[in-house]
């Protein structure tokens, strides 16, 4: 009788284990202890270079995040730790700053990189290490799931919590066709750099179904020095509409020239207008210049007050919309740290049982409500916003996720 | 067309201006100072913090910038080339460490940000900026057709000055004498009793001082101030402009800086910018060919 007991108890032992091993990720109950570990992420920005303008936004989201949810205690008990590098904006450099930190350290989970161009060579380095990566601004074509194109199998690794051009920028130009019935336009684009050439295709391929005659596509370098060649080939056309798909300074520069040049029409744009530094820096030649926008300073998302109100109070400055997408990564991964059960131990097991959570993550962002789509890009609102002329943005007009 | 011909002239007077300053050290020295645009990049910076972040007026900002940069010029001659022409480095070895120089000038721009310990000089980082507006009048005439801005014609108009100064200046002074003999041979020129070594840091002074000038012009012009105008705007196309022009030979600058932005808007105009870049390029290596030392270029050693 003894024997059968202590038998029932060992069989039951192994069946405990059991489910224990296997308990499937994404459940909100975990059973590792979290209590004093450290949750530790790498995020690959460009603080310096041609993304400068957008990276230090990011990171200042980022931090804010990591800060806020550590002093509530953390992720079940557990601390987050962000290690941020810098990319430089370059292609080579962002590829081997990513290697270095999946090789490196204890990292979980990468965010990042800033620049579409560089994420071409960065997710596919993540996919292949088996180690989630969330974009929180790339905005190019090809991003995800396809991140090994031409390659067209899904990454499954690869996220992004940002509004992709191909949703946006066609959203952009729906909206002004529909008050402003522009006939015509020239596109001014960057041709060596993968988010601009990008955004200029998705224009291209856009502009015929709102009633507008593309006259001349002028195409330019990311190292122009001046822009008044280019410009003057586009205001010499006289278009209704100045279409620019740039990053940088450069939409800035663009609009103050064309200005000077004595164009009077619209500029539209893409994600590279929507950063106060670009709106600062353009100034009155950027007023009310439109572009399509995943994120609004006055959007009334139940977690935007208290993450504007945060940022003001930490940074004393209005955050930008690449603020907010940084900071919701963070939100996004926390919480799929929470749901997924983390051993501590096995860390190849833990990237993924952190990649099966983020699939099922549902949560209120100052994104809105965030849910990844079954390709693992995001589905949201788009706020097209204007230039306000004084390094802010006013909106012009919401448009839900279809 | 017009039009893209006086951009052609606008840009072309910033380039010359800039190449001015890589001839000056090459000429006197036989060393490239690749911490040239460095310099052209700080003067910009340097005028825009003075107007913006601390209050002072243009003209103020402008000499007092131009001051700073001929400082750092002497910066560049004690810190990164004496020290190696004393040990007779090769000149290889001076190029390198003006590349050295001009990464930390560029790195400690683009690090400073407000609360940083250089907050005083910059704090937009990575970004670009642009001076307040109405800190320069811009009146812009629109002629025929045409948009002409004043400060563009001012620009052109400071640069034929100034070149016509610093000719004077060589051809005609005490200094400028001094210049061209040691440019033509170092040590005949200490035999006759030349500091050398004063010459070096003097010619270190104007071209340094020249640079930052053409950086705040460029500042002025094209509204576009960041750690990068230097490194990624102009460098490669001043060493472009003094190689069309002859190396070392100022006047070979200033038409070889005009030459390249004609050729580079030609390019644009007529086959778009893929080929643009590739065209002035081509000129370049059709010159390097047909004509090794560039327009204004000599075989012997009679430079400036």
């Amino acid at each position: 009788m003894r024997n059968v007991a202590r038998g029932t108890a060992i069989a039951l032992g192994v069946v405990l284990a059991a489910c224990g091993g296997g308990s499937s990720p994404g459940s909100s109950a975990t059973t590792n202890s979290y209590q004093g570990k450290t949750i530790q992420f790498g995020a690959i920005l460009s603080l310096t270079g041609a993304g400068g303008v957008y990276g230090p936004s990011s990171k200042k989201g980022m931090d804010l995040a990591v800060e806020t949810i550590n002093k509530a205690g953390g992720v079940n008990g557990a601390k987050l730790a962000l290690t941020t590098d810098d990319d430089a904006s370059d292609k080579a450099q962002s590829a081997q700053v990513a290697q270095q930190l999946i090789q490196g350290g204890q990292l979980m989970a990468l965010l990042g990189p800033t620049l579409s161009n560089s994420a071409v060579a960065v997710h596919p380095l993540a996919e292949s290490f088996k180690i989630p990566i969330l974009a929180v601004s790339t905005t190019g074509i090809h991003i995800v799931p396809d991140c090994n194109y031409p390659n067209a199998t899904p990454c499954r690794f690869v996220f992004r919590d940002s509004l992709g051009e191909q949703t946006a920028i066609p959203i952009n130009i729906m909206v002004y066709a529909a008050k402003a019935h522009p006939k015509t336009g020239v596109l001014m684009v960057a041709n060596d750099d993968k988010f601009s050439s990008d955004g200029g295709k998705i224009v291209a391929a856009t502009v015929a179904q709102y009633g507008i005659t593309l006259l001349d596509t002028v195409e330019f370098s990311k190292t122009t020095a001046d822009f008044a060649t280019p410009v003057t080939r586009a205001v010499q056309k006289h278009p209704d509409v100045i279409f620019i798909t740039s990053l940088g300074g450069i939409p800035a520069k663009i609009m103050i020239e064309a200005r000077k040049q004595g164009f009077t029409g619209q500029f539209l744009g893409g994600n590279g207008f929507n950063t106060a530094v670009v709106s600062r820096q353009a100034g009155d030649s950027g007023k009310g210049a439109e572009s399509g926008s995943a994120w609004y300073l006055n959007n009334t998302f139940a977690s935007n007050a208290d993450f504007v109100k945060a940022y003001r109070a930490k940074y004393g400055s209005d955050p930008d919309q690449f603020a907010a997408q940084g900071y919701a990564g963070i939100l996004i991964l926390a919480d799929a740290a929470k749901r997924a059960n983390l051993t501590f131990t096995d860390l190849a097991g833990d990237r993924t049982r952190l990649k099966d959570a983020m699939e099922t993550v549902n949560i209120n962002t100052p994104l809105g409500r965030f849910q990844f789509t079954s390709a693992h890009d995001v589905k949201q609102t788009v706020w097209v916003i204007a230039m306000d002329g004084n390094g802010g943005f006013t909106l012009v007009q919401s448009v839900n996720a279809s | 067309m017009a039009q893209q011909l006086l951009n052609a002239i606008f840009i072309g007077s910033i380039y010359a201006l800039f190449a001015v300053g890589y001839t000056l050290v090459f000429g006197v020295l036989d060393v490239l100072n690749l911490a040239h645009s460095a310099v052209f990049m700080l003067g910009a910076v340097i005028a825009y913090s003075l107007v913006a972040l601390h209050g002072a007026p243009f003209w103020l900002a402008v000499i007092l910038a131009v001051l700073a940069c001929g400082l750092l010029g002497l910066v560049i001659e004690y810190v990164a080339l004496r020290p190696l022409r004393r040990r007779q480095a090769p000149p290889i070895s001076a190029l390198i460490s003006t590349i050295g120089l001009a990464l930390i000038f560029v790195a400690l721009v683009e690090q400073a940000t407000s609360g940083s310990l250089f907050s005083w000089l910059w704090q937009d980082g990575a970004n670009s900026v642009r001076f307040p507006s109405g800190t320069v009048p811009n009146p812009t005439l629109h002629l025929a057709g045409l948009t002409i801005e004043g400060t563009k014609l001012g620009i052109l108009v400071t640069t034929i000055i100034l070149m016509l100064v610093l000719g004077s200046v060589i051809r005609f002074t005490q200094v400028g004498r001094a210049l061209r003999a040691v440019a033509e041979n170092r040590k005949a020129a200490t035999l006759l009793g030349i500091d050398v070594d004063r010459i070096f840091a003097s010619t270190l002074f104007i071209s340094s001082a020249l640079g930052g000038l053409a950086g705040i012009l460029f500042g002025i012009a094209i509204s576009d101030i960041s750690p990068y105008i230097g490194r990624d705007q102009v460098e490669l196309k001043g060493l472009a402009v003094i190689v069309l022009g002859g190396m070392g030979s100022i006047p070979g600058a200033v038409t070889g800086g005009y030459l390249l932005g004609l050729i580079e808007v030609l390019a644009f105009v007529r086959f778009g910018s893929n080929i643009a870049a590739g065209v002035a390029f081509a000129a370049l290596f059709v010159m390097l060919i047909v004509r090794p030392q560039g327009l204004f270029g000599t075989r012997l050693r009679e430079r400036l």
